[in-house]
């Protein structure tokens, strides 16, 4: 509070305004953490922190002892003698307590052996910190780490600890059981316990060590987490080459074999202040792969439109052309065996290709949008009339060709053309590249403008993205795509018959879906925030547990693909959903394949 | 900024001024001009005296972030120049301070080329290229040389425009003798004009004759009406000189309005070389009298949104909003310089000739003589001024006025001030209230 609150001055002008906005006239240092460290604000991680070490904060989680918890140890810092004592003469702990933190305070060496309490969601446990050293996974599933451990105790329930000396493991051990201590007081700071200066005591050094070790792909451009090795000439195309190698290897020069693969523990890399001292022999990565000769950047330009007419043409084709693809990934996705009917290596496999196939394929939802978004902006908003017809036909992998939108399970062949969908510099990034080159080139306003180019960019990189997920799903399900039995629900998925009530669920709530984007779009925000969070709802809400009722479009492809049927998305008759031919003059629908 | 000197405070110096007005009691913390609404709790206090009070008024007083201290005295870059480019002028008005241009010998001749090209390219070399740069132009009458006013015109706005600069025009002229090619120029650049009009045709051909007893203010009306009427980049003010024997300022104002001025500023003469027309110690309470009432009816206009045609006041206003607060009254010697027609550089363009003003040329400053013009100036080193409670308000008044000081003369300041400083509290309130 300064001087100028009371009495209150109300200022007329604006010296006075300046005068009695100062908090305090004569600032002066307030001891404490700083407030980067406050959780609300501020960049802090665990890896280890660029303004507060969130690590820290377990490092007091048993009252009165301050650990430290490198690696696989929770080792004892020190002991707070007085607090304990103090806690003593309150009557707050047992004086048989008391004496166990003398125990601990008069020698040095102090390691956590076992550890026993409430672990959150792990419910209670009792651990050895020696052997958190397996992955954690499934039920029953134990902390990876000990600082992990530490950190899904649940405030205030009890934890026992069984602390034994390092070096003399089979000697006397030490019993103590206290509540483990909160983080925050009751007035919401952080709690008295953590002394000024302890939650940035270590910290990032980012201009020194951490540049070489920073594992959190936190330096996104000046140093890369993958690279390939520098081809010994441009004609190379041996696969050898297409393994990552330690960027920070000692061993700079290449030769006709490439650098042994990057592994976790590399024999011989550059140390800190070597690094300093020969960084111009780190190489530029570009594409993911070290450079070392002049760099010519791979890629197309797409041949501008001619018109904003062409333009918008081009636009709600590429907004059919998401809604297309989209389609075929869902079916895809679905047509994959569930989880509960698989196990082992492949049980892992089917898991990730459909968790990644449901991303693509909400990334694809995305994209719809923000093609909308930018047609809205070409067109203007009155007379903008969302996009949301289904594209005929894709743009094949050569100019000329013309892939029809048909659902497929995921068999080898779907896959190679998804791949192919999504290759760069074809297909679908084709369309874009003429629109982005389109967009490039316009006059008009700026800021709209670059927010346009930013979105197709964006989709573009995405699609990017895509290429490479679908390349790595088909090496994870390489081994069974000779034997569809093995990964898909049934050999030779068909579309369900007329009278499949799911089936009919699922195409109501499909069309209700889009009545709902179209709405929403039509409106742009945020008038249309509402329709949109309900066509959210309509595609994933869980059905009641009881009930029998199909509440969302989730429920009702998982119906559908559980009844052993192809799941597909019929397009609802009507203006507003037209299904659209690709843009070129020389297409032909019977051409397609 | 470089500071050169510390003057303090005079320690008995009040640090406060209490006054009213019809939106009641207010405080004026002198240091930095800070206006705050007075309440009873804090009158109390103040009465009260004490540590309380002076812990009070001691954090008041202090710089806040931004703010400089008072006590300094800096010599900054020079930011605006004027160019005595004429040594004469056509018409002989009685209390011309530069003797009609020729500065009682000082200033035979007009400006060359050379000389103002110097200065020009003086100012753009050292002014900080960060804020406005002026180039002023003055006499005599500076159309009389109207080749080289273009020619500068033209010069600095170029040069300027080559090393992104903010170049901006000001003149002082007595309007008789514009042509439709000086029209045209002040259009195009941004010009601040200053007219010289003292009333209706009464009252201005009295105190500014013309050669041949011409009527000047049939002549000065019909050569500013095309740029009144179309002003383009540039802003045209009125000034009136007022002598002890006319202060009917209400019918000037209007007369001087009449003929299309939206701004008009009243200056009372101070020094008349003998004449017998400056304003005298008992004159200032009528002045003070007439300046008000015209004002009063300003502001009533100004209620209902119409702008403040009176430049006294609109600009006093405008000073008391954003805190005007400093020991200089201008830039005379800090930031501005004058440029006699022989290349010397003058710290004030009334002082052209007068050695005690005389500062170094277009080569340089002379920086002992800079500082000390700047603290012999400085508003703490004047005996009457550094106890004063308007003293960062009026800072001293004009150097060359100072001889003319009086008590009556400062008294009338002070009115004045308090007059705007209650105007401002009345005026923001009810325009306040009427936007919310």
């Amino acid at each position: 509070m300064s001087k100028l609150d009371q009495p209150k001055l109300i200022p007329r002008n604006a010296p006075a305004l300046r005068k009695a906005r100062e908090k305090n006239p004569q600032p002066h240092l307030v001891a404490g953490n700083p407030i980067s460290t406050r959780l609300e604000s501020g960049i802090g991680n665990c890896f280890p922190g660029l303004e507060c070490d969130l690590r820290n904060l377990e490092r007091r989680f048993f009252p009165f002892l301050e650990m430290d918890m490198p690696d696989v140890e929770i080792s004892l810092f020190q002991v707070d003698i007085d607090g304990a004592m103090a806690a003593r003469k309150a009557g707050k702990i047992t004086q048989a307590t008391l004496d166990a933190y003398w125990t601990l305070h008069k020698e040095t060496g102090w390691i956590v052996e076992t550890m026993s309490g409430t672990f959150g969601p792990l419910g209670h446990l009792t651990l050895t910190m020696a052997s958190l050293k397996t992955t954690s996974t499934g039920p029953g599933r134990q902390p990876p780490d000990p600082w992990t451990a530490v950190r899904l105790l649940t405030e205030g329930t009890d934890v026992r600890l069984v602390l034994q000396m390092k070096s003399a493991p089979t000697a006397k051990k030490v019993t103590i059981t206290a509540q483990r201590a909160r983080y925050l007081g009751d007035d919401g700071a952080l709690a008295a316990m953590f002394l000024p200066g302890e939650l940035t005591q270590s910290l990032c050094s980012p201009w020194t060590h951490d540049f070489r070790d920073c594992a959190c792909f936190y330096w996104a451009s000046n140093h890369p987490d993958i690279a390939l090795p520098p081809l010994p000439s441009k004609h190379t195309t041996d696969p050898v080459w297409n393994f990552a190698v330690p960027w920070e290897r000692s061993d700079r020069t290449i030769g006709k074999r490439p650098p042994a693969k990057a592994t976790v523990e590399y024999a011989d890399e550059l140390d800190y202040y070597q690094i300093n001292g020969v960084w111009q022999s780190l190489n530029f990565v570009l594409e993911r792969r070290e450079q070392r000769g002049p760099y010519v950047q791979r890629g197309f330009a797409g041949k501008e439109l001619d018109s904003k007419a062409e333009l918008e043409t081009h636009l709600r084709y590429a907004a059919g052309v998401e809604l297309a693809v989209l389609q075929e990934y869902l079916t895809a996705a679905y047509s994959l065996k569930p989880e509960a009917d698989l196990s082992g290596r492949i049980g892992d496999d089917v898991r990730a290709a459909y968790a990644e196939i449901m991303r693509i394929a909400i990334g694809e939802m995305r994209h719809l949008r923000a093609v909308n978004d930018v047609l809205a902006a070409i067109v203007g908003r009155p007379q903008y009339t969302p996009a949301l017809g289904v594209a005929t036909a894709l743009p094949g992998a050569k100019p000329g060709q013309w892939w029809r939108v048909v659902p497929n399970p995921l068999t080898a062949g779907a896959l190679q053309r998804f791949i192919d969908i999504e290759a760069p510099s074809e297909s679908v990034d084709g369309v874009y590249a003429r629109i982005l080159a389109t967009l490039n080139q316009q006059q008009t306003d700026l800021e709209k403008k670059d927010e346009n180019i930013q979105a197709i960019r964006t989709v573009m990189a995405e699609g990017e993205d895509h290429y490479r997920t679908f390349r790595d799903i088909q090496e994870w399900l390489k081994p069974y795509l000779h034997d569809e039995t093995k990964y898909l629900r049934r050999r030779n998925l068909t579309l369900p018959p007329q009278g499949n009530k799911a089936n009919q669920v699922l195409q109501q709530h499909y069309r209700t879906l889009l009545d709902l984007l179209y709405k929403g779009y039509k409106a742009g925000m945020p008038n249309g925030a509402e329709n949109l969070n309900q066509a959210r709802n309509l595609m994933i809400a869980k059905k009641a547990d009881k009930t029998e009722k199909l509440e969302s479009i989730a429920d009702a492809a998982k119906a559908v693909a559980d009844n052993g049927f192809l799941v597909s998305f019929v397009t609802p008759p009507g203006p507003h959903f037209k299904p659209v031919n690709p843009p070129d003059p020389k297409f032909k629908l019977s051409a397609a394949t | 900024m470089q500071r050169i000197a510390t003057i303090p405070c005079e320690p008995a110096a009040p640090m406060l001024h209490r006054f009213r007005s019809d939106d009641g009691e207010h405080l004026l913390v002198i240091p930095y001009s800070r206006l705050f609404d007075l309440s009873p709790e804090l009158a109390r206090i103040l009465d009260r005296g004490g540590a309380e009070c002076d812990d009070l008024v001691r954090a008041l007083a202090q710089p806040a972030i931004g703010e400089d201290p008072l006590d300094d005295v800096v010599a900054p870059q020079p930011q605006s120049i004027s160019l005595n480019v004429s040594s004469s002028c056509n018409l002989s008005c009685s209390y011309c301070y530069a003797a009609r241009g020729g500065f009682e010998g000082a200033q035979n001749e007009p400006m060359k080329w050379e000389t103002a090209r110097a200065a020009i390219d003086a100012l753009l070399a050292r002014a900080d290229a960060t804020a406005p740069i002026t180039v002023g132009f003055l006499g005599g009458e500076p159309f009389v040389n109207r080749a080289l006013l273009h020619a500068c015109v033209q010069y600095a706005h170029t040069e300027g425009a080559h090393r992104g600069l903010d170049v901006r025009f000001s003149v002082t002229t007595n309007g008789t003798l514009l042509r439709p090619e000086d029209i045209a120029l002040i259009r195009a650049r941004r010009f601040a004009v200053t007219i010289s009009i003292d009333g209706g045709a009464q009252v201005h051909n009295r105190q500014r004759p013309s050669p041949g007893k011409r009527d000047s203010f049939a002549q000065l009306r019909q050569a500013v009406a095309p740029l009144l009427a179309e002003p383009g980049l540039a802003q045209i003010a009125a000034r009136a000189t007022v002598t002890r024997h006319d202060f009917d300022l209400s019918r000037r104002f209007n007369d001087i309005v009449a003929v299309g001025f939206s701004e008009v500023g009243f200056a009372p003469l101070r020094m008349d070389k003998g004449r017998g027309d400056a304003l005298r110690e008992q004159d200032w309470p009528a002045y003070l009298e007439a300046l008000q009432g015209l004002a009063r009816s300003e502001l009533a206009r100004a209620r209902s949104g119409a702008a403040i045609r009176l430049s006294n006041l609109a600009i006093a206003l405008k000073q008391i909003a954003r805190g005007a607060s400093s020991p200089y009254p201008c830039g005379a010697g800090g930031g501005y310089f004058s440029v006699a027609a022989d290349g010397r550089w003058y710290a004030c363009h009334r002082a052209i000739g007068t050695r005690d003003f005389e500062m170094g040329d277009s080569l340089g400053l002379d920086g002992e003589r800079r500082r000390a013009f700047l603290k012999r100036r400085h508003v703490h080193a004047q005996d009457a001024c550094r106890t004063c409670w308007a003293r960062y308000l009026c800072s001293g008044a004009c150097h060359q006025e100072a001889a003319a000081r009086s008590e009556p003369a400062c008294d009338f300041i002070r009115s004045w001030l308090e007059f705007c400083l209650g105007a401002y509290c009345e005026l923001s309130a009810h325009l306040e209230a009427k936007v919310l």
